[in-house]
């Protein structure tokens, strides 16, 4: 299952409301950024004027004070970038603040079935690498075209005002400017996200080749590997020379596009002059702004560029927004008792491929059953149903009579919980990361927790609960680790516990120890374990054996063995005595 | 345009790292000099569009559409026309310059780190490794698109110094210390400022970590609570950011005011002097101008010189890190050190002396010990894998011969040592099982029945031509051991070695795979390190090894009902495997005895995600 991304639409409405918001500010930072370029402008227009005065035989009194009102300028000009500047940085990071901090709110609130499917992959990489683009659009993209869209409005504007008839001359080069600029822009972001993601093969190339270099060395992989860096380079290449074709169509576009308008208010300003429509001088300085002018335009260029690139980022980080929540509950949900039962469930991923056809398991209560069967039967399915994480298709899971997927988040918790392989220890203090499951805990309960799970070496690390631990921390072991997740079971008490092969990815040795602190927590709860490892079976109240979708087989261990079905064949070629 | 990669990027020296970017110059001598002509081109035509207008100021402008005016226009356009000319093949060139040295610093580390073994992990932390290619080798790519620019200004800067002291030898002075003396003022404010940058970088590094370390966590964060403790945890280091944002915007703005403010006071003051000249008659009105445009035009060389000094020490920092990467010592075993193609005609046993334990040619034997770790270890020794094993090549001996003599490329084609964590790679899975590139459809189908992998090809859209993700993400942790299993049974070596490979699968699975891999491997040398029942029955000896020694030796049924303390510490391994022996207090529940798939917990993540995908192609692939 991929998240959404937002559509050209969204991406429309969701800006404006961000301006709208910010409108103030906005304004603000857009007045005297205008009031800048205006100030910039004063040297051309002066030079203009000592071209003719000088022309004309002038004093030198007149220079001093043409250079005084430069010198003002300059200095209003100095001033009101100071604010101007200061002003859209800081709108620049209010603005990028509040989205990314709206973005993780609506992420840590996602339907736990999105969670569960989509993976965190996608997520993590929405949480960085986007981010990351969209900052660089806003802190440094917004300022910038802000300033640049200014300068260049108004030295249009001051051309024309100086003497609109030499001013025509500037246009000659805006056909040529608007048509390179648009079929560039149509192909750059394209180009260039296709760059990125040659250099993003190429580490994930280089990343395999030294996480697995062992494999690499066993096998002989070494000429498949450096091949791969190859062709990865071979594809970056031909990217690059991508963008480099379309430069190559930009640049000469919007050099030329510039050179023009110099040329032709020369020549138009000649016959201006020679007709006494205008003076050298207006000529001069609307030349010199014609040269002026060139930065800012290709400034702005360069980030309609980034703009786009930063608005497919974007649209992945607001579309996380479009995500429907996956249950209606109703808040007087009261369970009566702790009896989880499911009854005719069926699910499927993708509509028409049901994974489970109806299945129907009566928990009892404070039992242990033990889920076996072979990958792909529907056995993990089947414990993301017990525990509440998807609603099913079809049929119902209850505890108490109220449907799982009726109950708010908040109560299902303390009533089924799903231990997977996963365990992720956050970066914090050894406490914070105990009290998510039960933030009122007082010290005291959250080292009964620890004890219970057998988790004494907390006592050893530096600073007891108040070590910081989770990466660039305190290293914990994968088996502290889930010593750590086991803890926090503790404190979150549910009745119901749904293991999927929960330690079944730690090594050998750390697996045994766990066994004892994993004991400690079941005490007195329900189980369902889904295991690969027959002595789970062996040691169950009862073994459901789960193929294609169904039950198949449902009873204790010596029954199922007796009775000599799938399940009793497993077992004597496991026992073999 | 030359076609990159490089078919060999060469031998750089690891002397130095000034000598390793001299050597990487020299390799593209040709491109750096064109592009310095071109570099010159710009820089002189951007210098002479003032001049040009001054003079169209001067003589032209007032007698209209004259003979003059046009001469002069059609030298502007000459020169506009250099100019374009000069630009876009000075960019081209620069790119290629810039993406040369990149690709070859990129090349080399990614062909050094297939030779090195694991060697290279001990020496950098995989991150750093990749860093080298990710952001170093662009970092030395720059020195190079960058030369061009600033050997261009620094002509341009003494052209425009000859005319300017021609016009004016006082303006000339003025203007050619003036601009040095404003550039280094700028460079002194950019200090703080990239001080304050760099908080504000920490700050947000800080930030993404956090956002990324939730995220990573947030399927647990969901289902046990603590979501709004984040979000909080979040919000806060996010007003750090941005509260150090400001700062940076206090400090940065403060540096564009002084770029306005700086040149502007400059131009200001050529302005002046300029007029004053004019009035005295010793300039025209035109050179005003001109002097105007040069005042404006020159701050770019200087530009380009601070971003050269610039981007070099951030090369050379680069370099040196890629050189520690370049220095790691190669294993030798490389397939491509293989002298004789053709292996010598196979046979004998396998013997390591260290642990007395002898293989008999054409057996299949599994190891067995109370620690996973201690036949795991020997397991490896016997295929000299790893940097750790290299010193004990004297002690194992195949068909007589010790396996120091054969040399390590040999000895990876004779012995295949396949661990319990063996990665996957992204590829065509057809390419990515094959390693060996020799085997026929026949043999990749039986492979794939061996490892009881078929359901791979219907999980993978295409089959056998599908994509395997980076890592083999895209597969389960079960699928990813059996497709790992096949791709070691299709290398066919003479000898086998298999850690654990069957850690990750059901029992089902299992004992399926037990029952196949005997047979496909009969009569060919193998190894296999288990402890699981369903496999020990299977092979032709089993033993047992305690504190590096092997301790006993026979079947598994004759170890199993044997009376001698051997065999009992031997059923004490095997039941425990099975748990037939349950300890007082009840054995909890989904415990297993596997070994851990990934390095990370977003491995694990993704495992269960797979899970899914897998349950629901079953679904499809059934109907």
């Amino acid at each position: 299952m991929r998240l959404p991304v937002a559509d050209s639409t969204a991406l429309r409405a969701h800006t404006g409301l961000l301006l709208r918001r910010h409108r103030s500010a906005l304004g603000r930072v857009l007045v005297l950024h205008t009031l800048a370029a205006a100030a910039g402008l004063a040297g051309p227009w002066l030079l203009g004027r000592m071209v003719d005065a000088v022309a004309d035989g002038t004093t030198a009194g007149f220079v001093d004070r043409a250079v005084g009102v430069l010198v003002l300028a300059v200095l209003t000009q100095t001033v009101l970038i100071r604010y101007a500047q200061r002003g859209a940085m800081v709108l620049g990071e209010t603005v990028f603040a509040e989205l990314r901090e709206a973005f993780l709110a609506t992420v840590t609130r996602l339907p736990l079935s999105v969670v569960e499917r989509a993976g965190t992959g996608d997520l993590v990489a929405r949480t960085t690498n986007d981010i990351d683009r969209v900052a660089h659009t806003v802190r440094f993209g917004v300022p910038r075209v802000l300033v640049t869209t200014a300068t260049i409005t108004l030295t249009l504007v001051a051309a024309f005002v100086i003497s609109w008839q030499v001013a025509l001359g500037l246009l000659v080069g805006v056909p040529l400017l608007l048509a390179t600029t648009r079929w560039y822009l149509r192909r750059a972001a394209a180009g260039y996200l296709r760059e990125s993601a040659a250099y993003a093969r190429l580490n994930g190339t280089i990343t395999e080749s030294v996480e697995g270099s062992r494999t690499v060395d066993a096998l002989g992989l070494g000429p498949r590997r450096r091949e791969r860096v190859d062709a990865d380079l071979r594809e970056a290449f031909a990217a690059e020379r991508y963008t480099l074709w379309l430069r190559s169509v930009l640049f000469p576009g919007v050099d030329l596009s510039f050179v023009l308008p110099v040329i032709g208010t020369v020549v138009w300003g000649a016959y201006l002059v020679s007709t006494g429509t205008a003076t050298v001088g207006a000529v001069t300085t609307i030349a010199l702004y014609a040269l002026q002018v060139m930065h800012p335009i290709g400034e702005l260029i360069f980030w309609l560029d980034e703009i786009q690139v930063g608005a497919t980022s974007l649209a992945r980080i607001i579309g996380v927004d479009a995500v429907q929540p996956d249950r209606e509950t109703r808040a007087d949900a009261r369970p009566r008792d702790e009896h989880v039962v499911a009854q005719g469930v069926r699910y499927a991923y993708r509509e028409g491929h049901d994974v489970l056809h109806g299945v129907d398991l009566d928990l009892r209560v404070g039992e242990r059953l033990a889920v076996v069967g072979p990958s792909g039967a529907g056995k993990s399915t089947l414990g993301r149903m017990l525990a509440g994480i998807h609603p099913p298709t079809g049929g119902t899971v209850a505890v108490g009579d109220v449907p799982l997927v009726d109950l708010p988040l908040e109560d299902l918790r303390g009533h089924v919980a799903l231990v997977t392989q996963e365990h992720h220890v956050f970066v914090g203090t050894l406490e914070q990361n105990l009290r998510l499951a039960k933030p009122g805990a007082d010290d005291d309960e959250l080292r009964r927790a620890l004890r219970a799970v057998d988790a004494e070496w907390v006592e050893e690390l530096p600073e007891g609960l108040a070590t910081t631990v989770g990466s660039g921390g305190w290293a914990l072991s994968p088996a502290q680790a889930q010593q750590v997740a086991l803890a926090r079971l503790v404190l979150l008490d549910p009745h119901t516990l749904v293991l999927d092969e929960a330690t079944s990815l730690l090594d050998p040795r750390a697996a045994r120890h766990l066994e004892r602190s994993l004991s400690a927590v079941l005490e007195g709860r329900t189980v369902v374990a889904i295991a690969h490892r027959l002595h789970t079976a062996h040691d169950a109240d009862r073994v459901a054996v789960v193929d294609a979708g169904r039950i198949t087989e449902i009873g204790p261990h010596d029954e199922l063995v007796a009775a000599g079905g799938d399940y009793a064949d497993l077992w004597r070629s496991w026992q073999r005595d | 345009m030359r076609r990159l990669p490089y078919a060999d990027p060469g031998t750089p020296p690891l002397t130095s790292a000034p000598a390793y970017l001299w050597w990487v110059a020299r390799g593209q001598a040709g491109l750096l000099l064109a592009n310095a002509v071109t570099g010159i081109g710009s820089a002189v035509a951007m210098a002479a569009l003032p001049y040009v207008l001054g003079r169209l100021v001067d003589g032209g402008l007032d007698d209209g559409l004259s003979r003059e005016l046009w001469l002069g226009s059609l030298a502007l356009l000459a020169v506009g026309v250099v100019l374009v000319v000069c630009n876009v093949v000075g960019h081209r060139l620069e790119v290629q310059n810039w993406i040369g040295a990149s690709f070859r610093t990129s090349q080399l580390v990614g062909h050094h780190v297939s030779r090195t073994g694991d060697a290279v992990t001990a020496e950098l932390p995989t991150g750093e490794v990749v860093a080298t290619v990710a952001s170093d080798s662009l970092r030395v790519g720059e020195v190079y698109f960058i030369t061009a620019r600033f050997v261009g200004g620094l002509v341009a800067y003494v052209v425009v110094a000859f005319l300017l002291l021609d016009s004016s030898v006082t303006l000339g002075v003025a203007v050619l210390v003036g601009l040095p003396a404003v550039a280094a003022v700028l460079a002194l404010i950019v200090r703080p400022l990239q001080r304050r940058q760099r908080a504000q970088r920490e700050a947000s590094g800080r930030l993404t970590t956090l956002g990324a370390d939730t995220v990573s966590g947030l399927r647990i964060l969901r289902g046990i609570g603590g979501e709004d403790a984040f979000a909080t945890r979040y919000r806060a280091q996010s007003q750090q950011v941005r509260a150090q944002g400001v700062r940076v915007a206090q400090t940065q703005s403060l540096l564009d005011a002084m770029q306005a403010l700086l040149p502007g006071l400059f131009l200001a003051a050529v302005v002046w002097f300029g007029a004053r000249l004019a009035l005295d008659g010793e300039i025209t009105p035109g050179q005003l101008v001109t002097f105007y445009g040069y005042a404006a035009f020159l701050t770019e060389p200087l530009q380009a010189a601070t971003q050269f000094v610039q981007s070099m020490s951030r090369a050379l920092i680069g370099v040196r890190k890629i050189l520690r990467v370049l220095r790691v010592p190669v294993t030798g075993a490389d397939p491509e050190l293989l002298l004789d193609a053709a292996p010598p005609t196979g046979g004998g046993d396998l013997v390591d002396t260290r642990s007395g334990l002898v293989v008999a040619a054409g057996s299949v034997v599994a190891l067995v010990s109370a620690e996973p770790d201690e036949t795991a270890r020997l397991a490896t020794r016997l295929g000299l894998l790893g940097a750790e094993n290299l010193e004990h090549a004297d002690d194992i001996r195949l068909g007589g011969v010790p396996l120091s003599t054969l040399g390590l490329a040999q000895v990876r084609r004779r012995v295949v040592v396949a661990e319990s964590t063996p990665q996957l790679f992204t590829g065509v899975l057809r390419d990515e099982l094959d390693v060996r590139g020799s085997a026929v459809a026949d043999a990749l189908a039986r492979a794939l029945e061996t490892a009881d992998a078929a359901d791979v090809l219907d999980s993978l859209p295409g089959g056998l031509d599908g994509e395997v993700a980076e890592k083999g993400r895209s597969l389960s942790g079960g699928q990813r051991q059996r497709v790992a299993l096949a791709r070691a049974l299709l290398t066919e070596p003479e000898v086998l070695v298999l850690v654990e490979p069957t850690s990750a699968v059901d029992a089902h699975t299992e004992a399926r795979i037990a029952e196949r891999l005997v047979r496909l491997r009969k009569g060919r040398t193998t190894v296999v390190v288990t402890a699981s029942p369903l496999v020990l029955d299977r092979v032709d000896e089993v033993v047992l090894v305690h504190d590096g020694r092997v301790v006993a030796r026979g079947t598994h049924r004759g170890l199993l009902d044997g009376a001698t303390t051997e065999a009992l510490a031997y059923r004490a391994v095997v039941s425990r495997a099975a748990a037939d022996d349950v300890p007082a207090a009840r054995a909890p529940l989904g415990s297993g005895h596997a070994v851990d798939e990934g390095p990370g917990s977003t491995d694990r993540a993704d495992t269960t995600e797979s899970t899914i995908d897998e349950e629901a192609s079953r679904a499809t692939a059934r109907r």
